[in-house]
């Protein structure tokens, strides 16, 4: 039956297409010439009928397309389908599933795909009135872009209420406007950069966590000396260099907008915190994300900044975390400087069953699952979570994660992030690499992002 | 003296050359059996330990073997497409004797078709695979294979079948064979280096085909092997070295075993003969 | 004139079908990208797409990013075809006078393109890793200093390029092997039985007999590395200092990142004039407008090749002592 269904789609798609697209003159002179031919191949033995036939299979397309999307409708009324972002949030998924497949009675499949394709192929199904997903992931600098294209389903609409036990900066995130208006999707990783270090390294160094930038730089000197790595940057062009930099830039009171949107990428800030960045550099070393966790975990390099999935808890592994440092030196101003980097989820606003799929997102960031998902590489967005003691007993560093939460920062909340990370990412490299002074580059920067804001 | 000379040097020369093509395959192996706690870093050139965790984790969850079914089903029916309807066009365009009106435009539009960026064919394509309710099948991304592949067996099969000499199709066609027969019986043997080629080579970019496989798949079931394999890359997370190499292994197989089968058409045809020094 | 009939028959029931998948399949994406291209069309944007006339065209133009981009896809380009069709003329004439083990030795040089992109992409990432990878240990090995490969604006490019040749040296390998397959013996033997030398019988039989086999198989490659992107994207992101971008990664910056239908494709649209632009020699070489067939054609060529080789023949009679 399936395959029935398969065959007259494609024998039906293509004469609809070229009839549609090309007129039907060529093609008939064509048909007519083939069904004189006594000496038809097999390839071309489907082909010719189906051109014939082309007529009579246009007529049907649209009923077999409309019966095809009934029987998903029909499908689709047992199955929740989850978009995400692949790796360890498929496995969180697919570990706390169970329990609500039963309760419910629902099967729930999860399409993990790498993290550009998910968000082109989100946008892309937005535009089906029935859509293929019920809930769909975000990173949380595309919140703005979905929120302002509406592919999120209000959830505060819907009657869902703020839980409070969830990090204020991480349900934030979700609300549309920022901070303020209504939910859209809730945290479901709670993912925000770190200050990682060799926690052997630095007790041979008979240092303390350095909690401001200048303590991070002596540090690095110091393990320089020592004839090791003393400060890792993570500079690939990009989306690296970017989330590497940013904490730098805010803890010396710079930031890439002002409060009015004027781009200030190269105010006095931004000059020093970048020299200093590559004053980091100048004592350690460039790695790719791979390699710095392998340094700081061996205790071949020092310190770096880093995700909260990288960590690494083989025996052996000496690596700790820290907040990031928020001044630039001890005597400064402290800013919130770490950045954060959540991956949301909500309900699509063309899924078919918007009840059912809240209440699989409610189950799924709920205390109890984001327990069970931390086993598997979960990294949970709730304060009761966080501080549970018996996590905390084998995850030390989520304490830290709390902490860091707390004083979290985020990036600006523009609709044009992903073409601003582009163009920074690419100056910043150009610092890093040697081939612009930091003022050209950062000028660059600034012209550049100009031009995609107006 | 000087022939020993020229032996030596080719020797050396061949040497390098394997080398140079087989270490990053055995760096590939050896990544896939070492274990996690060596793949850390620091690899040396031989493993510590002998490990097949990598490949016991893969197998072990349903998931990726459904891949392999997946990957299988698009590959063989996409090549078989593109071959059935690749070589005969391929034969009437080299033969200018058959008239045939559309041989302009068919040229033009097969060698466009290849030189457009499937970067940007892969959305407008979604559309009007969406269009036509075909997303949940693996329809879209056979079709779209087939698309890739036909313009490129077409294009190097005209300049295999051009340099195949007419005589040996007029005396088949003087013995009253259709055109059929004689293609198929005449023409098709002594090309068969030439079919076996592309053959392979299209076999190898639908199995490893990544763009439009992203782009039409819409569920898990449909999976096909490079994408499972991109998974174990992301910003956020660490590679999975171990994983992503053993799925390579496990992912080259097939094509191996493809290869090793179109070999046997890999030699000379009717009237071919070896380079012989 | 029934077999005539019988063969124009036999040649539209061979073409059509090629014909209809390949317009089937692309008008609509073909006149999709062309209209779109000059709108402002933004997938996610709420606004209807605006028509804007050239201004794509002429704003990707002029953006520095693109131009690094485009020198960069042509550098890489011609030193990719060069490269991948030597080494590939290289192994096919290597391989083919093997008097035994040309079945094994084919399936192990054949390796390299049969592997999954990902996979070869972070495979070579581990050997160039700066953090004590396989490369800077052998480096270290010979007393040189360590060489961040994929980070260093120097390297980086040729680091990509050379992992490119690995993979698809193999291509060319296999096609010119396959052309190697139908060099008629007789040709061969002819000649040695002249006692034409090695070089003489590579100049004068082999190389004309695979001359076009090796030619399409430098457009194939040419076209195909003008799409260079999933190294990239994966190992450098176009970096360091853009000197890895490519048009590709260009346009999956905006097509797919931004999602800015119109610019991105505008890009395309660029980019595959570009290369039609490139391979124009080519199609007028292999398809000559004249009624008078490649075939041919390539026939007087071969007369004449084997004029060249009489003469040859004729020169090193005269010049022996």
């Amino acid at each position: 039956m399936k395959r029935a269904y398969k065959t007259t789609l494609i024998a039906s798609l293509l004469p609809l297409v070229l009839a549609g697209c090309t007129g039907g003159t060529g093609v008939s002179s064509g048909t007519a010439q083939v069904a004189e031919s006594s000496t038809v191949a097999q390839a071309e033995a489907g082909t010719t009928e189906l051109t014939s036939t082309g007529a009579a299979a246009a007529s049907t397309v649209a009923a077999t397309t409309e019966t095809l999307q009934m029987a998903a409708t029909e499908q689709a009324a047992t199955t929740l389908t989850i978009i995400a972002r692949g790796g360890s949030h498929v496995d969180v998924i697919n570990a706390v599933k169970d329990k609500f497949e039963q309760e419910n009675n629902v099967t729930i499949e999860v399409l993990g795909l790498e993290s550009d394709e998910l968000k082109q192929k989100i946008s892309l199904d937005a535009a089906n009135a029935n859509g293929s997903y019920d809930l769909a992931m975000a990173d949380d600098p595309w919140m703005p872009e979905f929120a302002e294209a509406g592919i999120f389903r209000d959830l505060t609409e819907m009657g869902y209420e703020a839980d409070s036990d969830f990090v204020q900066q991480s349900l934030d995130i979700g609300r549309n406007p920022y901070g303020s208006g209504d939910i859209y999707a809730l945290p479901f990783s709670g993912n925000v950069q770190f200050f990682f270090y060799n926690k052997e390294l630095l007790s041979s160094l008979q240092a303390e966590v350095p909690t401001d930038w200048a303590a991070v730089l002596d540090l690095a000197k110091a393990a320089k000396a020592a004839g090791t790595v003393g400060y890792v940057i993570r500079g690939q062009q990009g989306n690296p260099v970017v989330s590497d930099y940013l904490p730098i830039l805010w803890s010396f009171g710079g930031a890439v907008f002002d409060d009015n949107w004027n781009v200030t990428v190269d105010s006095e800030a931004g000059k020093a915190s970048l020299n200093f960045y590559l004053e980091l550099l100048a004592n350690g070393a460039n790695y790719e994300k791979n390699d710095i966790v392998s340094a700081v975990s061996d205790g071949s390099a020092a310190m770096s900044l880093g995700w909260p999935s990288w960590y690494i808890s083989d025996q052996g592994a000496t690596a700790a975390y820290a907040v990031i440092p928020g001044k630039a030196d001890a005597d400064s101003t402290e800013y919130a400087s770490g950045m954060i980097g959540n991956w949301m989820m909500g309900v699509t606003a063309n899924s078919q069953q918007p009840e059912l799929a809240l209440k699989f997102l409610e189950y799924v960031t709920s205390a109890e699952a984001q327990k069970a998902g931390a086993e598997v590489g979960g990294v949970p967005t709730r304060s009761s979570v966080l501080s549970d003691p018996e996590l905390l007993a084998r995850y030390p560093y989520f304490q830290t994660l709390l902490d860091g939460t707390r004083n979290s920062m985020v990036r600006p909340r523009t609709t044009h992030w992903s073409e601003i990370e582009t163009a920074y990412g690419t100056e910043l490299s150009n610092a890093v690499a040697g081939t612009k002074s930091v003022d050209a580059a950062l000028a660059d920067a600034k012209t550049a992002i100009e031009k995609i804001m107006q | 003296m000087r022939n020993i000379k020229r032996h030596l040097s080719t020797a050396i020369f061949n040497c390098l050359l394997l080398i140079w093509t087989l270490f990053p395959v055995y760096w590939l192996l050896s990544l896939a059996v070492r274990s996690q706690g060596e793949l850390i870093g620091h690899l040396r050139l031989w493993p510590e330990r002998f490990s097949l965790e990598h490949f016991t984790a893969l197998l072990a969850d349903g998931q990726f073997s459904r891949t392999i079914v997946n990957s299988m089903k698009v590959t063989l029916l996409s090549t078989g497409f593109s071959l059935a309807l690749g070589l005969g066009c391929a034969y009437i365009l080299a033969r200018l004797q058959f008239r045939f009106a559309l041989r302009g435009p068919l040229l033009v539009w097969s060698f466009l078709v290849r030189v457009l960026p499937p970067i940007a064919f892969a959305m407008p394509l979604y559309m009007l695979m969406n269009r036509a309710g075909l997303l949940s099948s693996l329809v879209p991304l056979t079709l779209t294979h087939i698309l890739m592949n036909l313009p490129f067996i077409i294009w190097f099969m005209i300049a295999f079948f051009q340099r195949f000499p007419l005589e040996l199709e007029e005396s088949a066609r003087m013995d009253g064979a259709s055109e059929w027969r004689c293609f198929r019986s005449v023409v098709l043997p002594v090309t068969a280096p030439g079919i076996a080629a592309v053959g392979i080579l299209s076999f190898m970019t639908s199995w490893n085909e990544y763009l439009y496989a992203v782009i039409f798949v819409q569920s898990p079931a449909n999976f096909t092997i490079p994408l499972a394999l991109a998974t174990f890359n992301s910003e956020q997370e660490l590679a999975k070295w171990g994983q992503l190499a053993a799925g390579g292994v496990i992912s080259a197989l097939p094509v191996v075993l493809f290869v090793c089968f179109a070999q046997r058409f890999l030699i000379q045809g009717l009237s071919g003969g070896a380079v012989k020094e | 004139m029934k077999q005539e009939k019988r063969a124009t028959a036999f040649a539209y029931s061979m073409g059509l079908p090629a014909l209809v998948v390949l317009v089937g399949l692309s008008v609509f994406p073909l006149l999709y990208i062309l209209i779109y291209s000059f709108t402002d069309y933004t997938l996610l944007a709420r606004e209807a797409p605006a028509w804007v006339g050239w201004a794509n065209y002429t704003e990707i133009l002029q953006d520095p990013y693109f131009q690094q981009a485009l020198l960069n896809t042509i550098k890489f380009a011609f030193l990719a075809v060069l490269l991948e069709t030597g080494l590939g003329l290289l192994m096919a004439l290597q391989v083919i006078r093997m008097p035994s083990g040309q079945r094994l030795l084919r399936t192990l040089l054949l390796l390299p393109v049969l592997l999954p992109g990902v996979t070869v992409a972070l495979t070579w990432q581990t050997m160039f890793s700066n953090n004590d990878g396989i490369l800077n240990q052998l480096l270290a090995w010979f007393g040189l200093p360590a060489v961040n490969w994929l980070q260093d604006p120097g390297t980086a490019f040729y680091a990509i390029l050379a992992i490119d040749a690995w993979q698809y040296a193999p291509f060319a390998f296999l096609l010119i092997y396959a052309a190697l397959q139908t060099v008629p013996a007789s040709q061969y033997e002819a000649a040695q039985l002249d006692g034409a030398g090695s070089w003489a019988r590579f100049r004068y039989i082999t190389l004309p007999n695979i001359q076009s086999a090796i030619l399409l198989t430098a457009l194939l490659r040419m076209i195909d590395s003008f799409r260079l992107f999933d190294k990239v994207n994966i190992l450098t992101r176009g970096g360091p200092a853009n000197t890895t971008a490519t048009i590709t990664q260009y346009i999956y910056q905006n097509g797919v990142r931004s999602l800015k239908i119109g610019y991105g494709g505008a890009a395309s649209v660029l980019m595959t004039l570009l290369v039609l632009l490139l391979s124009l020699t080519y199609i007028r070489r292999m398809f000559p407008a004249s009624g008078r067939g490649a075939g041919h054609r390539r026939r007087v060529k071969q007369g004449r090749a084997w004029r060249l080789l009489e003469r040859d023949r004729q020169v090193r009679r005269e010049t022996k002592p």
